[in-house]
């Protein structure tokens, strides 16, 4: 079986985000505590958001203005323009995650799940 | 004049509007705001009878693309008819802001209905899901709090999962709206899905839903239960009546889940738990028929919902329970009471299929649409979903002496009929006639075999619990409360998923 890999630059370049992803998810599987799941769920949100970021800058990285000759090759901001969206949901649920943790931490300061799986 | 986008898209936002100004003025806008869902519900009850349609694009003719046809209408029946209930029958439990967040939930849960766009609809499914996570952290004790970390933390992972499979999307089609999802490579498809089942609670995704149900207030989960499980049902029928592989695949899952759903509701010792694992369970059927999926979510919601909240005994002053009945004197709490018991009964009774009731009509809809192979496993789900409900009935009907209890009551209707009439009682009477009214608009569906079979599938689902009986599980035996299952679940169905898709190639 003959496996050719198609190395193009965009390929190479998505390469970093999915190594990211992949590393996030194995933190928010293996987390103990509430806080490294929390700084997981952030590396693969940082992860999502340049995977858009990157697909649309594949046709080419200027800004997209039309009329000069110079922008020749802009990127797709139709992309770029809804993450921005996903960026901030993403911090609202960082932000409703850690008042959760802060709540939690009065009775079990740890906040191991082993503790808090427990709980009766 | 009446079909323009403005007037449509405004009637969306109008509640989260009252939601917000409510926080400032709460007595004037609860009441606003109960009028509006009303006025909502009667809309698009007619809108469904009369087989309303009508799609437009937001803004330009490359908009956003909303739909008001008949999955979105059914399920947003559902939605206000769930929340109305719960506002009559609890408001005085009501905190600070819940009917607030009820009414910011509403517009969120509309819009994931009648969006056809994928980038919409993620920003619903998370507004819906911030509502759900203030909804379970209303009851502010450590383990609620916690249930609802994991429902966030599970459902803001899946949601991730789903925007991966967006922009693979977007990289074939280059647009966001879903019906351009034929051209998607089947591994987008796949993680879309995954998101989606994660969101509606469907087989080893759907582990978060028994504990958030039993541990949560009995308004919030009477909520929960009745819409926001629902909010992902419409844009998975949508997606599969486009995409023929992903409706093949929803059929085995939903095949799968019905059954596992069953079995697990069967050996919980927890009645809320047996709640949640059978909406699991009925949610799984919804999956079946794309068609008709919707009109059976919305009718599971609602029932579900009455189900939850006369669920719990109210034995502070009534003496229905009590041993000795002779001596005692029937008054207005123990009619109420039983009026709760009689809901309860009527609810469980239509989701298990019983004739004359809606939830006849629908299983029949549902089953009329599916593929030969799988009614058989849809028959045995149908006997499973019987047993439990006989269970929950026989539960809840323990230490109640019926005869003596019917002259006292009988009695007492007698001499003050008119007292009885409190607004909690007459609206559980209403819904449980309206749920036998509903079965009478399609007389179609009522042949004199197709009722014996349901009053078998009853029958068979009585002696199965019987047998059944003995069989409890080990209470010491700690239930599914682990994070990284909740976590991991939406992995393993996309890797199902991708598997069935690319290799294995089932029906």
């Amino acid at each position: 079986m003959n496996i050719s890999l198609d190395l193009s630059t965009n390929t190479i370049l998505l390469i970093p985000c999915v190594i990211l992803f992949i590393i996030g998810c194995f933190g928010l599987l293996n987390s103990k505590t509430i806080f490294n799941s929390l700084f997981s769920l952030d590396v693969i949100d940082t992860a999502t958001i340049s995977t858009f970021v990157i697909i649309a800058a594949f046709p080419g990285s200027q800004t997209p203005i039309i009329g000069f000759e110079r922008y020749s090759s802009y990127a797709d901001p139709y992309p770029q323009a809804i993450i921005l969206t996903a960026i901030v949901i993403g911090f609202a649920t960082q932000a409703l995650l850690s008042a959760i943790a802060l709540r939690l931490s009065r009775k079990f300061p740890l906040l191991r799940f082993k503790d808090l799986e427990n709980d009766k | 004049m009446i079909s323009n986008p403005i007037i449509f898209t405004s009637l969306i936002f109008i509640p989260t509007i009252t939601g917000f100004v409510g926080c400032i003025f709460p007595k004037v806008f609860y009441k606003i705001g109960f009028g509006i869902l009303f006025f909502y519900s009667i809309l698009s009850l007619v809108g469904y009878l009369n087989g309303f349609e009508y799609t437009y694009h937001l803004i330009n003719k490359e908009g956003i693309p909303l739909s008001f046809d008949n999955y979105s209408l059914p399920l947003i029946f559902g939605s206000t008819v769930v929340i109305m209930i719960t506002f009559i029958l609890k408001s005085k439990n009501f905190s600070h802001y819940f009917y607030q967040i009820c009414l910011v939930l509403f517009s969120a849960l509309s819009i994931s209905f009648i969006s056809k766009d994928l980038v919409s609809l993620y920003i619903a499914l998370e507004l819906t899901g911030f509502c759900a996570f203030l909804l379970v952290a209303d009851r502010n004790d450590s383990r609620a709090l916690f249930n609802s970390f994991q429902y966030l933390i599970g459902g803001g992972l899946a949601m991730l999962i789903y925007l991966i499979g967006v922009i693979q999307a977007f990289t074939y089609t280059g647009t966001f709206i879903l019906n351009d999802l034929i051209n998607a490579p089947a591994t987008s498809l796949c993680l879309i899905s995954a998101g989606l089942l994660t969101k509606a609670g469907i087989f080893i995704c759907g582990v978060w839903v028994p504990n958030i149900y039993s541990d949560s207030n009995t308004q919030s989960t009477a909520i929960l239960s009745g819409c926001v499980t629902c909010a992902a049902v419409a844009p998975l029928s949508r997606m599969s009546v486009i995409l023929a592989p992903i409706g093949n695949s929803l059929i085995i899952i939903g095949i799968l889940s019905s059954i596992f759903g069953a079995i697990f509701a069967l050996i919980e010792n927890d009645d809320g738990r047996t709640l949640g694992w059978s909406s699991v369970s009925q949610l799984g059927i919804a999956m079946l028929s794309p068609t008709y999926g919707c009109l059976y979510a919305m009718q599971h919601g609602i029932c579900k919902s009455v189900l939850f909240l006369t669920l719990n005994k109210n034995q502070t002053g009534t003496i229905i329970y009590s041993n000795n009945l002779n001596n005692l004197e029937i008054n207005n709490q123990d009619i109420e009471e039983l009026i709760r018991i009689f809901a309860f009964i009527i609810a469980g009774l239509s989701i298990s299929g019983f004739p004359f009731l809606s939830g006849y009509i629908t299983k029949l809809l549902v089953k009329s649409d599916l593929p030969n192979e799988a009614l058989i496993i849809f028959n045995s789900s149908a006997l499973l979903t019987s047993g439990v409900y006989v269970k929950l009935i026989i539960s809840r009907l323990n230490n109640i002496k019926i005869k003596d209890l019917l002259r006292k009551v009988f009695n007492f209707l007698r001499l003050n009929l008119f007292n009885v009439l409190s607004s909690k009682n007459i609206t559980l009477i209403l819904v449980s006639f309206s749920v036998f009214g509903f079965s009478f608009i399609q007389s179609k569906y009522f042949s004199l075999e197709k009722i014996q079979m349901s009053f078998i599938t009853l029958l068979l689902g009585f002696v199965f619990y019987l047998s059944f009986m003995g069989i409890k599980s080990n209470p010491s035996v700690s239930n599914v409360r682990k994070t990284i299952d909740i976590i991991g679940a939406p992995f393993v169905v996309a890797a199902l998923l991708l598997a069935n898709l690319t290799y294995l190639k089932i029906l």
